[in-house]
């Protein structure tokens, strides 16, 4: 089938043994996503960034940009992961100093509750 | 401190994803009125509007009638006849309403009758001849009933008065 998938997903990882035997350590990064989530903060901070992204035209923005890019390139043409390239590098460099500032510190105050 | 700004990057990134699929899925199910064949399809919407709300076109003042979205034409009053369940005349239906509220007694016509006589309670059919006796809604200290063919539509009295046992 010569169409693309909406979204392109990396293959399942194949199961090895030597993994086992390995004892794969999970980064600290891995571990503060896993308490993030399992205590539901992590919900609770996206909730939060959505909220303030909104209220700040951020979405909005974002939106447009989509709306850009699938203009251009056809509509039937777009992937889910297309959109994502195309909008990441604009989308990370306009959040509000505000917002990024709130979120960093929550969630700093969140290591620093989960790290006693 | 940079396991800081990785997991800020990773919560910003899953919001980007979720952007990005919500406007994949819009534009994907054509939800988005604003790409250039919606454009196309907003202005002919808008002449069809135009064209509806035309009054030389079949709207009110041709002749009496509104033609439906089916080619229909119906009359501004329905013209079927029945008879009225109460006073037993035949009605056109476009007019029972007003007919139902004089036949009924709701106007203030004396049409109520204040009548006492339990026969009166079985004649189901009344003329709806007014009494002599001031029948008024409330504040009667008489008895009031609805003229009693009321009781014969519904299955339940209507009184507005104290209703007495007789």
């Amino acid at each position: 089938m010569s169409r693309r998938h909406s979204v392109n997903r990396p293959p399942t990882p194949d199961v090895q043994d030597d993994d086992d035997d390995r004892a794969k350590e999970p980064t600290l990064v891995e571990i503060v996503n896993i308490k993030l989530i399992e205590s539901g903060e992590k919900e609770r901070l996206m909730e939060l960034v959505r909220e303030r992204l909104v209220e700040c035209g951020w979405k909005d923005e974002m939106r447009a940009l989509c709306r850009a890019f699938i203009k251009k390139n056809g509509r039937d043409n777009v992937t889910v992961d297309d959109l994502v390239r195309a909008i990441t590098p604009k989308g990370r460099a306009s959040i509000p100093d505000s917002v990024k500032a709130e979120l960093l510190q929550k969630i700093r105050t969140f290591l620093v509750s989960v790290a006693y | 401190m940079l396991l800081l700004s990785d997991i800020f990057e990773d919560l910003l990134d899953s919001i980007i994803v979720d952007v990005a699929s919500e406007s994949h899925r819009i534009a994907r199910l054509g939800l988005d009125r604003n790409l250039d064949e919606e454009e196309e399809e907003l202005r002919l919407s808008a002449e069809a509007r135009a064209r509806a709300s035309n009054p030389s076109h079949s709207g009110e003042t041709n002749g009496k009638y509104v033609v439906d979205i089916f080619g229909q034409t119906h009359p501004a009053i329905a013209n079927e006849i029945f008879e009225c369940m109460n006073c037993g005349r035949s009605i056109m239906a476009g007019r029972f309403a007003p007919h139902l509220e004089k036949c009924m007694g709701k106007g203030r016509k004396a049409r109520l009758k204040s009548t006492r006589s339990t026969t009166a309670a079985q004649n189901r059919y009344s003329r709806g001849s007014p009494l002599s006796s001031q029948s008024r809604f409330s504040n009667s200290t008489t008895i009031n009933r609805l003229s009693n063919g009321s009781s014969g539509i519904a299955g339940h009295e209507y009184s507005n008065g104290k209703l007495e046992e007789l």
